[in-house]
C-alpha cells in the first residue's frame, strides 16, 4: 500500500502548500497597505486634504451710487428670493405648479426651471439651488414664508438685488447690470491673468452677482464691483458645502466703493418732470465746478427691468417704441444745434478780425449768394443788424454774411475750442462726438469739395453740423464763465474718467463779454426772441439764453410761399426741433443749461420756459452747493474704505 | 506520524473520540448546538457586526453629527440580514453531512435550471440579467450556485474516489470540470463575471485538493498564463480593459487622470493612505464620509475600515480573515469523508476568494470587479451566501466523524 501517495497523505500536502500560497497573499496585501498607509501616509493625507477642503467664493456687496448729496441712486436692495434645491424635489413640476398657485408664475418661466433642474442633475450638482423668482413682492413673501415651511425643496430667502430707486430718472447716466453674459467676460477678462480670470467666471456664475451692462454701472464696474473672498469650507465628493472651517479674515469679500456722481437727484427730477412727456434733454452745469447738476433724457425706460433679465417681448417693445426710450439724447444724441450756434459763429468772426461789433448789416429777409437765395427765419427781415442786435433778434441774414466773411475753417476751428466735435465720456456709455464739418472731412466722406454755400448754412448752426445736448451745454458754460477753463464732471467720486480732459482752449473774455451781453439782449431786452422767458420767477435774478430752431427737414419754396412752417399742418416726426441755451444769474452766472424739446417747433415757444424753469430750480435748490463727496473726494486715497486705491479685484 | 491504514491528524482522532462520547451523552440539536465552536461563531458575527458598525460610520451625517436619515437604512438592514443570516448558519451547520450530500445533486439540478431560466426570463439590472422574478419573491440564482457547485464537486468525489487508495484518474477530474462550467458558463454569460471567476476558482481548488495530479495543475496555470493576452483583448469588455490599464498604471505609479475608471481607485487610495498607521477614528474618515469614494458601502467598505481604523485596523480585518480560512483548512484536514472535506475545501475558497480579491482591488492590485468583502459590504444575498458558506464550513466541523458510504448516496 502506496500511503505516501494516497490521497489523504496528499490532501494534508497540498493543503500546506495552500496556506503556502495564502500566506504569500496575506503578506502582499499587507505590504501594500503598509506601502499606502505608513510610507506614503503623508502624501495622501495631503491629497485628502486637497480634496475636501476648498475655498467657495464669497460674494462681494457691489457699490451704491449716489448722488451729490448722499441720496441713493443705485444701490444693493434685500429682496425676497425664491429657489428650489434639485436634490430635495421628488416632483419638480408638482412642487412648481403648487408654488404657482401663490406667487405668478408664468407657464414659460417653469418650463426654464425645468431646465435648468435637469441640467444641475447631469451636472450632478442637484445640490445648487435654481432660482425660480429672482424678486418677489412683499405679499408673495409673506405669504411663501408660511407656505414653504411644508414643502420641501423649496427655499424662500432674502437676496441681495441691484435696484435703481429712482428708476427712470437716471437710465442713461447709470445704465444698468445684468447677468452677466460670455460677452461680458471676454470684455473684462482682457488683460487679465489666467487666475483672475478664473475667479472673474466663478463670481460672474454667482446667482446675487451682476456685471455694469451700460452707463456709468459698465464704466465704473471695477470701482463698484468690489473684491470676493474665500470661504473655507469642507465640501463632499459632489462640491456641496458640508462644514465651515475656520475663516481667514484676509480672505474675507471686500465690499465694492461707492460712487457719487455730481448730479442733483431732487433737480433731474423737476427737470424731467418740465418736459410734461415731451421727448428731449436737457444738461445743467455749474459754471465754475464743471459739475453736471442734471442730466435728462426722456423718454427713459426703468432699469430696474433689467437687472434680473428682461423679456424678450419687454425688450423688443423698448427698442421698436417709436418715441425711443433707450436712446440717451443728452450726451448720444445728434442735432443739428440752430440757432443756439450763433454765438461760436460770432466769436469766430470777431477772432478772425472779419467784423466789428459795431459793424452791420441789412437784413431784407432773405440773401443773395451765387444764384441761390438764403431765407432769414423773419420773412420781412429785421432791417440793419449789428452784432448784439443779430444775437438778440436771431437774424439769419447777418449770420450768413459774417460766415462767409470768416470761412469754414476759422469756424470750425472755434466749434472744436468749445468742445464741439468731441465725444465726453463723463464716465458714461453712448456718448458722441457729432460732427463739425470742414473741406478735409466733406472731401474725404463725400470726396466732393466745399461749397461756399453750405458755409452759409454752417453759419446758423444747420447744414452737416451736429451737436449733442452735452456740448451746448459746455459753450454756454464756457461763454458764461467768461472763456475761463472748464472741466466737465459727471463723476464726483469715483473711478477718474481720464479721456474727458479739461476745455481749456483760450477764449477771449472781451468777445466772451459780447456773447453774453447778446444773450442777456434776447432774454431781457424787449424784441429779445425769449423776452417772456428771461424773469426765472425768484423776484430778481434773471437768464441769458439763445433759442434756437433745428431743421428736421428742408422747408419747400411751396411751403414758405404758402407760409407754412410747422403746427398741425405736418406729421410730429418732420417737426422742427426747439432748442434753448442759457445760464444764470445774469450777474455772476452760475449756471448753464441747454434743453432741446423734440419736434418742439419753437425754440422760444417750448424750449426756452423749460430752460428758465430748471434753471429757477437750480437757484431756489441750491443745487451747486458743497457735495458730500467733497471730503473725500480731497482726500486722495480714500482711506475710509481701508482698501488700495485702484482695480478692485 | 505515520500510522498504519489511516493518514489523518492524531488529535484529531482524540477528539474524535471525545465528541463521540458527548454525542451519546447529549440527545438532538440541543447537544450539538452545544458542540458548536462558539469562540469561532462570535468571530464570524463579530467581523459581521464590524461591517455593521463601518456602514453605520457611512451613513453618518458629520455637519449634523448625527446619523444622516438617508442612509440610517444602510446599518438597519445590514443587522436584520446578519441576525437572519446567523439563524440560518447555526441552522446549517447542525444538518449531518450525509443530509448535506443528499440535497447536493438535487440543489444542483434546480440551479442549473433556474440559472437557464434567468438566460431566458432573467430581468435586467445594471446591464445584466441575474434576477429571476417568481411573484413578488426576487431570486438571484448565481448565489446558491456557489454552494451547490461545492457540493456537487464535493459528492462528486465521494463517490469517485477510488478504493484502493490511488488519486482518481484524470477522467474523473474531467467529469469534475464539466460540473463547474456549466453553472460557470451560464453566470458567465448573464454577465456576472466575478461569480463566475469565484465559481471556477472554488471549483478548482476542489479539483486541486482531490488530488489531480500537480503536473497538471502546473499545465493549467501554464496556460493560464499564457493566455492572459489572449483573454485581455478578445474575451474583456472595452470597460473591462481600461480597469485593467487603470490598475497597471496604478501599480507601476504611472500617472493617471483621476477621473473615470481610475477615479474611484484614485480616490480609495487617497482614504487608504490618508488613514495612516493608527486611522483617524470612528465616524472621522473624511474621504469617505464626504462620499468621495463610490461604492463605499458595498465593495469598497475596506477603505472607510482603513481610512478610520488604519493600519492597525485594515491588517487586524484581513489576520482575522486569514485566521478563520486557516481554522476552515484545519476543519477539512480532520474530516474523515471526501465530501465533508472538499465541501469544506469548495465552501472556504468562495468566501477566501472574495475576501482577497476584493482587497487586492480595493488595495489597487488587481482590476475592479463587483467583489464584495465577505460578511462586512452592504448587500443582502452575498451575506447570506456566506453565512451558509460557514454554515456548511461548521457543519464539517461538527460532523467531522460521520461515515459516509462512498457509494450509498444514489
Amino acid at each position: 500500500m502506496a500511503r505516501k501517495n494516497s490521497p489523504e497523505a496528499d490532501f494534508d500536502r497540498r493543503l500546506l502548500l495552500a496556506l503556502g500560497a495564502g500566506g504569500v497573499v496575506f503578506a502582499t496585501l499587507v505590504g501594500r497597505l503598509s506601502q499606502l498607509q505608513f510610507f506614503e501616509a503623508e502624501h495622501y493625507r495631503k491629497l485628502a486634504d486637497e480634496n475636501h477642503i476648498r475655498l467657495v467664493l464669497a460674494p462681494p456687496q457691489r457699490g451704491q451710487i449716489l448722488d451729490r448729496f448722499g441720496r441713493p441712486l443705485a444701490s444693493q436692495r434685500q429682496a425676497g428670493r425664491v429657489s428650489v434645491v434639485p436634490e430635495r424635489l421628488d416632483d419638480p413640476e408638482a412642487t412648481l405648479l403648487q408654488l404657482s398657485k401663490f406667487i405668478d408664475l408664468p407657464e414659460s418661466r417653469i418650463k426654464r426651471v425645468l431646465e435648468e433642474i435637469q441640467t444641475n442633475r447631469m451636472r450632478r450638482a442637484s445640490f445648487v439651488p435654481v432660482t425660480v423668482v429672482q424678486e418677489l413682492s412683499y405679499e408673495e413673501f409673506a405669504r411663501l414664508r408660511v407656505r414653504a415651511v411644508e414643502m420641501d425643496g423649496v427655499d424662500v430667502q432674502m437676496a441681495s438685488t441691484r435696484s435703481y430707486p429712482r428708476g427712470r430718472d437716471f437710465a442713461h447716466v447709470l445704465g444698468y447690470v445684468a447677468r452677466a453674459s460670455a460677452d461680458d467676460l471676454t470684455r473684462l477678462a482682457e488683460g487679465r491673468s489666467p487666475d483672475e480670470l478664473k475667479t472673474f467666471e466663478e463670481l460672474f456664475r454667482h446667482p446675487d452677482i451682476r456685471v455694469g451692462r451700460q452707463g456709468m454701472e459698465r464704466f465704473a464696474e471695477d470701482w463698484l464691483r468690489g473684491r470676493p473672498g474665500r470661504r473655507r469650507v469642507v465640501t463632499n465628493a459632489h462640491g456641496r458645502p458640508m462644514q465651515e472651517l475656520e475663516q481667514d479674515p484676509t480672505n474675507a469679500a471686500v465690499a465694492g466703493k461707492d460712487l457719487f456722481v455730481t448730479i442733483d437727484a431732487e433737480l433731474q427730477r423737476v427737470a424731467i418732470e418740465r418736459f410734461e412727456g415731451e421727448s428731449g434733454a436737457a444738461v445743467l452745469m455749474d459754471v465754475a465746478s464743471g459739475d453736471v447738476l442734471a442730466m435728462v433724457s426722456t423718454p427713459a425706460f426703468d432699469p430696474n427691468a433689467f437687472v434680473n433679465g428682461i423679456s424678450g417681448k419687454d425688450y423688443a417693445e423698448l427698442r421698436d417704441n417709436p418715441m425711443a426710450p433707450l436712446y440717451p439724447r443728452a450726451h448720444g444724441g445728434v442735432y443739428p444745434p440752430g440757432s443756439t450756434f450763433k454765438m461760436v459763429v460770432a466769436t469766430a468772426a470777431l477772432e478772425a478780425g472779419v467784423v466789428k461789433t459795431s459793424d452791420t448789416v441789412r437784413c431784407g429777409g432773405s440773401y443773395r449768394f451765387g444764384n441761390r437765395t438764403w431765407h432769414c427765419w423773419k420773412k420781412g427781415g429785421h432791417g440793419t443788424m449789428n452784432m448784439h442786435d443779430a444775437i438778440k433778434h436771431s437774424c439769419d441774414v447777418y449770420f450768413y454774411e459774417i460766415a462767409r466773411r470768416t470761412g469754414v475753417r476759422k469756424i470750425a476751428e472755434v466749434s472744436h475750442k468749445f468742445g464741439f466735435g468731441e465725444t465726453f465720456v463723463l464716465g458714461m456709455t453712448g456718448g458722441r462726438s457729432g460732427l463739425v464739418p470742414d473741406p478735409d472731412w466733406k472731401l474725404k466722406a463725400r470726396g466732393e469739395p466745399w461749397f461756399e454755400g453750405e458755409t452759409l448754412n454752417f453759419g446758423i448752426g444747420q447744414g452737416q453740423l451736429g451737436v449733442t445736448p452735452l456740448q451746448l451745454a459746455l459753450m454756454t458754460a464756457r461763454i458764461a464763465a467768461t472763456g475761463a477753463p472748464l472741466k466737465p464732471k459727471l463723476i464726483g467720486y469715483g473711478p477718474p474718467s481720464d479721456e474727458d480732459k479739461m476745455l481749456d482752449a483760450p477764449l477771449d473774455p472781451a468777445i466772451m463779454e459780447i456773447q453774453k451781453a447778446g444773450m442777456y439782449g434776447v432774454s431781457s431786452e424787449p424784441g429779445g426772441t425769449a423776452y417772456r422767458s428771461g424773469d426765472l420767477g425768484l423776484g430778481g435774478p434773471r437768464l441769458a439764453g439763445k433759442t434756437g430752431t433745428a431743421q428736421v427737414r428742408r422747408i419747400s419754396a411751396e411751403e414758405r410761399a404758402k407760409g407754412i412752417r410747422g403746427g398741425a399742418a405736418i406729421a410730429r416726426e418732420l417737426r422742427d426741433h426747439a432748442l434753448f441755451v442759457a445760464y444764470a444769474p445774469t450777474d455772476n452766472p452760475r449756471y448753464a443749461v441747454s434743453v432741446i424739446v423734440e419736434h418742439g417747433e419753437g425754440g422760444s415757444r417750448t424750449a426756452a420756459p423749460v430752460g428758465r424753469d430748471i434753471l429757477a430750480a437750480a437757484i431756489r435748490m441750491d443745487s451747486g452747493r458743497t457735495p458730500v463727496y467733497a471730503r473725500r473726494a480731497d482726500a486722495v486715497t480714500p482711506s475710509t474704505d481701508g482698501k488700495p486705491d485702484g482695480d478692485p479685484v | 506520524m505515520s500510522r498504519e491504514g489511516y493518514t489523518g491528524f492524531t488529535r484529531g482522532e482524540a477528539r474524535t473520540s471525545t465528541a463521540r462520547a458527548l454525542h451519546f451523552a447529549s440527545f438532538g440539536p440541543l447537544g450539538s448546538i452545544a458542540r458548536l465552536p462558539w469562540s469561532i461563531i462570535l468571530l464570524i458575527v463579530g467581523v459581521g457586526l464590524t461591517g455593521v458598525a463601518m456602514l453605520f460610520s457611512v451613513g453618518w451625517d458629520p455637519v449634523a453629527q448625527a446619523p444622516s436619515p438617508d442612509e440610517a437604512n444602510l446599518w438597519r438592514d445590514q443587522i436584520t440580514r446578519l441576525g437572519v443570516g446567523f439563524v440560518l448558519m447555526i441552522c446549517l451547520a447542525l444538518l449531518p453531512l450525509g443530509i448535506w450530500a443528499r440535497f447536493a445533486w438535487p440543489a444542483y439540478a434546480v440551479v442549473i435550471v433556474l440559472l437557464v431560466m434567468v438566460d431566458f426570463f432573467g430581468v435586467m439590472g445594471g446591464g445584466a440579467a441575474r434576477w429571476l422574478k417568481v411573484g413578488p419573491i426576487i431570486l438571484q440564482p448565481s448565489e446558491p450556485a456557489k454552494l451547490a457547485v461545492t457540493m456537487a464537486l464535493a459528492s462528486y468525489y465521494q463517490r469517485m474516489m477510488p478504493t484502493n487508495g490511488q488519486s482518481p484518474p484524470l477522467l474523473v477530474h474531467g467529469g469534475a470540470l464539466l460540473i463547474i462550467l456549466v453553472p460557470a458558463a451560464l453566470v458567465f454569460k448573464q454577465p456576472n463575471l466575478s461569480t463566475a471567476l469565484a465559481l471556477a476558482a472554488s471549483g478548482a481548488m476542489v479539483i486541486f485538493f482531490a488530488g489531480i495530479a500537480m503536473r497538471w495543475v502546473a499545465a493549467a496555470i501554464g496556460v493560464g498564463l499564457l493566455s492572459v493576452p489572449a483573454i485581455y483583448s478578445f474575451v474583456l469588455e472595452p470597460y473591462q480593459r481600461e480597469r485593467v490599464d487603470t490598475l497597471i498604471a496604478g501599480i507601476t505609479g504611472e500617472a493617471t487622470n483621476g477621473l473615470g475608471e481610475s477615479y474611484q481607485i484614485e480616490q480609495a487610495k487617497i482614504a487608504i493612505g490618508a488613514g495612516g498607521f493608527s486611522g483617524r477614528g470612528y465616524l472621522q474618515g473624511i474621504q469617505s464620509q464626504q462620499e468621495y469614494v463610490p461604492e463605499q458601502q458595498t465593495d469598497f467598505i475596506l477603505t472607510i475600515i482603513a481610512e478610520e481604523f488604519g493600519f492597525i485596523g485594515a491588517v487586524g480585518l484581513l489576520a482575522v480573515f486569514a485566521f478563520l480560512f486557516v481554522w476552515s483548512f484545519r476543519v477539512a484536514a480532520r474530516n474523515k469523508s471526501w465530501f465533508g472535506r472538499l465541501a469544506t475545501i469548495g465552501a472556504t475558497s468562495t468566501i477566501a476568494f472574495f475576501a482577497i480579491f476584493n482587497s487586492g482591488m480595493v488595495l489597487g492590485l488587481l482590476p475592479v470587479l463587483g467583489m464584495p468583502l465577505p460578511l462586512i459590504s452592504y448587500g443582502g444575498t452575498a451575506l447570506i451566501t456566506v453565512m451558509a458558506c460557514f454554515g456548511l464550513i461548521l457543519s464539517a466541523h461538527l460532523h467531522q466523524d460521520e461515515k459516509m458510504s462512498s457509494r450509498g448516496l444514489f
